[in-house]
């Protein structure tokens, strides 16, 4: 589109020049009488007036196609998810105010109007903003949220239901190819106060011109000449919608000379209020980077991070008082300039009648009360937006994307974003203060639904750049770990947690010729171990004997069971996790885990909603059993063990005392690459620490990356794995081989959770083996103590 | 040890009068919306998901039904309520996944558990898996006539 707009207008500049050049020519070179020649005037008059005509015809076909699609080419819109309210709900009366701040709710007494709020004590009395939703959305209302031990105690609603929510924070758009961005906003949404300014400041008699107003150039070359330079353009908002829209923004003549035409012809087709809601969304207001702040919606949200129809007389007056400059006048950078000028609208708002007399004086005194630049929570999460815009290429082409104006309902959750970027950035920045040799990524999934909640690309995550947690593949190192042993506990008549593993030198014979040695972490080798202790203390050598005993291959099934796409060769080393995964993979495998044998795809998008805010797609959650209720649970459990006693058992220092979660810490060969990824019942995160050139970043999963986990997952609203076994699954005391069934008390008994097809018959002869007869000699035993 | 022999008394009392009636009742509590969601929030989004449902709104309804899972995730009826609706919708896996979610979480209840058994053939069978539908049923059977299976 851009491109054809260029090509006709150099055209028709070298069509305008060259009977002049001409002309020359033969002035010089032939004389001047031919000159003066009649016919030749007539001729060249003819030539002029076709061309002219030709040009006109055509400017005006280029108007109206630039017109009719130009106006409406807006960006899909990407927004967090609402934010849920309902008693119950963990929810700290700090991150309820953060929330309140980051979607710009302002505090004014009673909330008196949408996007604003009140205190009192611990009530928080909300007036909500109201959005669409393929559910239908909600109303704006005024809710009463009473918040206490860390939750919402109660809430009153206007349906009685207890339940509201808070329109979702638009965190993001996607426009592919341009940079332009903007926010709709219909005439009749615009408040008139706005519409008298601007008309008042820019173009007193935009009603009654037809697109050039002689009266209004003349008033402005006066104003020139008494100022001795160019301080008035005279231009009408009809011919500075046109500059706006197809012209460079160089005041020269010739840009001029199209310009008046194109108003015209503007103003031929389109009736005033089509472009009075073209200007008020064309209009250029600033820039941020490489984005261009386009349209009053857009501008209302750069300045002042509020939709338009909530901002105030005086802010409405800076944006008014920005068109004469949007960089002269930027309040950002020269708030002297942009406060004189706004208070100049103000003025004239007055005069016109627009604002009462106390009014003006109320608002001229107010600041300019601008946000700052960044505290935006829009573009502030590029890494998520980057996996949205990924998924949603899967479904629509980059031109709808571009110009339809969807609105992306996304599952980002503002609040375990930032818990994640603070607490990679806060750790990284512990060990290794000096810079930028040591990077990240984090995921962060709610695994019942499959919906990311986070994500974190980059140390500094406010940059774009190289997305880690979608494009960093590195090795998994000990993360296969648990899908080895899942592998084993698939076959309960060979193997369960009790299972002894020789922990001992192993040397594998490799297809190469070569042979492989695996090392422990500590370099020693601790003998016949349960099988759960390998996991919990990551043996390496106890590990590779177990995969050897069931096979790579096997092991590669459990992890296309557990949903991994890609190929993986049964090489013994992907025993110890030479497979190479992104953090979204890992995250992608452990999801399964972490939901007791349940594989829900990752979702970034629930919705995706047309400007107008009806509901066009949904993406719904998906479910499948792929691991036994069984298995599924002893993995869990048998992961439970590395926080409680194992390896990561740092974390629990840092963590609810009560908070029942698992994982498994991964490092890879020479400290190039430290994981951790775990899960509670309703999080499961995936942290990644190391460095871009893959040299030895000095850290393990245990250093690098577990204390990046606990942090963020103590900062999240949790609850507990859940601690009943499935049907066929029960606890049994074991002895010390763990080849024979033992009882509480007995030397060296441990308990397991088992399935019944690996209880052993064999008791070494001390109490009683499983936990429901216990149990019932408990319950006894009470009645008497 | 006076209140220990109280005590035993008492349990002795308990499991005579036990042994003189039936063994506790076959048929447990039915398992309803009610059992599971009783106070919860969930409940309000539930009855706005049937309403949507019964106005053929289904994707209303599975929005609702989401958002009811965050504040219940252990509710094994939203799971068996989402079940029935992505098998109206004629996405017979989701369905099946649903239903054995279902499954995990349901309670002790052999009628409720039968029924979504029924549930996971139904799935089966929308899938054209007849094979592993007729397994489904079966095990369904043996739920409600335990004596038989």
């Amino acid at each position: 589109m851009a491109k054809n707009a260029k090509k006709p207008a150099s055209a028709r500049k070298g069509s305008a020049r060259r009977p002049a050049k001409s002309g020359n020519k033969r002035n010089t070179g032939s004389g001047a009488r031919r000159w003066f020649s009649w016919r030749f005037i007539a001729k060249v008059s003819v030539v002029l007036l076709v061309l002219a005509a030709a040009g006109l015809a055509y400017l005006d076909a280029y108007v109206r196609d630039r017109f009719d699609s130009h106006v409406w080419q807006l960006p899909a819109r990407v927004y967090a998810r609402p934010v849920e309210l309902y008693p119950g709900r963990v929810l700290a009366r700090n991150d309820m105010l953060k929330m309140l701040e980051l979607m710009r709710y302002r505090r004014a007494g009673g909330a008196p109007t949408p996007g604003s709020y009140t205190t009192d004590g611990n009530t928080l009395v909300i007036h909500t903003r109201g959005f669409r939703d393929s559910d239908g959305g909600e109303p704006a209302q005024r809710i009463r949220v009473t918040l206490g031990g860390g939750q919402i105690r109660a809430l009153d609603s206007n349906d009685g239901d207890s339940l509201a929510r808070l329109e979702p924070l638009q965190i993001g758009s996607i426009h592919p190819g341009h940079t332009e961005d903007r926010v709709f906003v219909p005439l009749d949404r615009v408040p008139p106060l706005l519409v008298q300014m601007l008309l008042a400041t820019e173009d007193r008699d935009f009603y009654e011109h037809h697109g050039v107003s002689p009266r209004g150039l003349a008033r402005a070359m006066v104003a020139n000449v008494k100022a001795g330079g160019l301080v008035q353009g005279g231009s009408t908002l009809t011919q500075q919608l046109v500059k706006n829209f197809w012209l460079t923004q160089d005041r020269t003549l010739a840009r001029k000379l199209v310009e008046m035409p194109m108003a015209v012809l503007l103003e031929l087709h389109y009736s005033k209020e089509q472009i009075l809601e073209a200007y008020l969304n064309e209009v250029y207001l600033g820039q941020d980077g490489k984005r261009a702040i386009h349209g009053m919606g857009l501008g209302a949200q750069f300045y002042f991070g509020r939709p338009l129809e909530e901002l105030e007389p005086h802010q409405l007056a800076t944006l008014v008082a920005l068109l004469k400059g949007p960089s002269y006048y930027d309040p950002r950078r020269n708030p002297e300039r942009s406060l004189a000028r706004r208070n100049t609208v103000l003025k004239v708002a007055l005069e016109e009648g627009a604002l009462s007399d106390q009014e003006y004086r109320r608002f001229r005194e107010r600041d300019l009360e601008v946000v700052p630049r960044g505290a935006s929570p829009l573009y502030a999460f590029p890494a998520f937006i980057d996996l949205v815009r990924r998924q949603l290429a899967r479904d629509y082409p980059a031109d709808v994307l571009g110009e339809e104006g969807l609105r992306i309902h996304s599952t980002l959750d503002v609040l375990a974003q930032l818990a994640s970027e603070k607490a990679l950035s806060e750790h990284l920045n512990r060990l290794d203060a000096s810079g930028d040799a040591l990077n990240g990524a984090v995921v962060v999934v709610a695994p019942a639904q499959g919906d990311v909640l986070a994500l974190v690309g980059s140390r500094e995550s406010r940059e774009q750049g190289f997305n880690r947690a979608l494009d960093a593949t590195r090795p998994m190192g000990s993360l296969v770990k648990p899908v080895v042993m899942l592998t084993a506990l698939q076959q309960p008549k060979r193997y369960s947690l009790a299972s002894p593993v020789a922990d001992e030198p192993i040397t594998v014979p490799l297809t190469t010729g070569k042979k492989w040695t695996p090392q422990n972490f500590d370099g020693e080798s601790k003998g016949p171990i349960p099988l759960v202790d390998a996991l919990a203390y990551s043996r390496n050598q106890a590990t590779v004997r177990l995969g050897m005993d069931v096979g790579p291959d096997a092991v590669v099934r459990t992890l296309s069971q557990l949903g991994v796409k890609k190929t993986i060769p049964a090489y013994p080393s992907i025993l110890l996790g030479s497979i190479g995964m992104t953090p979204f993979e890992v995250a992608m495998l452990y999801q399964p885990l972490a939901t007791g044998g349940f594989a829900t795809p990752l979702r970034s998008i629930t919705d995706v909603l047309d400007k107008e805010g009806e509901p066009l797609a949904r993406y719904p959650v998906d479910t499948e059993e792929v691991i036994d209720s069984g298995p599924a649970y002893l993995i869990q459990w048998g992961m439970q063990q590395v926080v409680e006693k194992g390896t990561a058992r740092s974390a629990r220092s840092v963590l609810p005392a009560d908070l029942k979660v698992a994982g498994k810490t991964g490092t890879s060969d020479e400290y190039r690459d430290a994981w951790f990824a775990g899960f509670s019942g309703n999080h499961l995160s995936v942290v990644w620490v190391g460095r871009d050139n893959n040299e030895n970043a000095r850290v393990t999963g245990s250093s690098g990356a577990l204390p990046v986990w606990s942090r963020l997952m103590a900062g999240l609203p949790q609850t507990s794995l859940s601690q009943t076994p499935p049907p066929g699954v029960e606890e049994v005391w074991m002895d010390p081989s763990g080849e024979k069934t033992s009882g509480k008390g007995c030397s060296g008994a441990r308990r397991y959770p088992m399935l019944e097809a690996s209880i052993p018959e064999q008791s070494d002869g001390c109490g009683s083996a499983t936990q429901v007869k216990e149990g019932v000699v408990e319950w006894f035993k009470g009645w008497f103590d | 040890m006076v209140q220990g022999l109280v005590r035993l008394t008492l349990l002795a009392v308990l499991l005579l009068s036990g042994c003189a009636v039936t063994p506790p009742a076959e048929q447990a509590e039915p398992v309803t919306a009610d059992t599971e969601l009783q106070g919860s929030p969930a409940m309000a989004l539930l009855s706005r998901a049937e309403q949507a449902r019964a106005q053929g709104q289904t994707s209303a309804a599975s929005r609702y039904l989401e958002r009811a899972l965050t504040m219940a995730p252990h509710s094994s009826w939203l799971y068996r309520e989402l079940a029935l609706l992505r098998l109206e919708e004629g996405d017979g896996h989701a369905a099946e996944g649903f239903a054995q979610r279902a499954l995990r979480l349901a309670p002790d209840n052999d009628a409720y558990r039968a029924e979504l058994w029924e549930l996971v053939a139904a799935a089966r069978a929308e899938q054209g898996d007849h094979g592993g539908a007729d397994e489904a049923r079966s095990r369904a059977q043996a739920l409600r006539e335990p004596d038989r299976a």
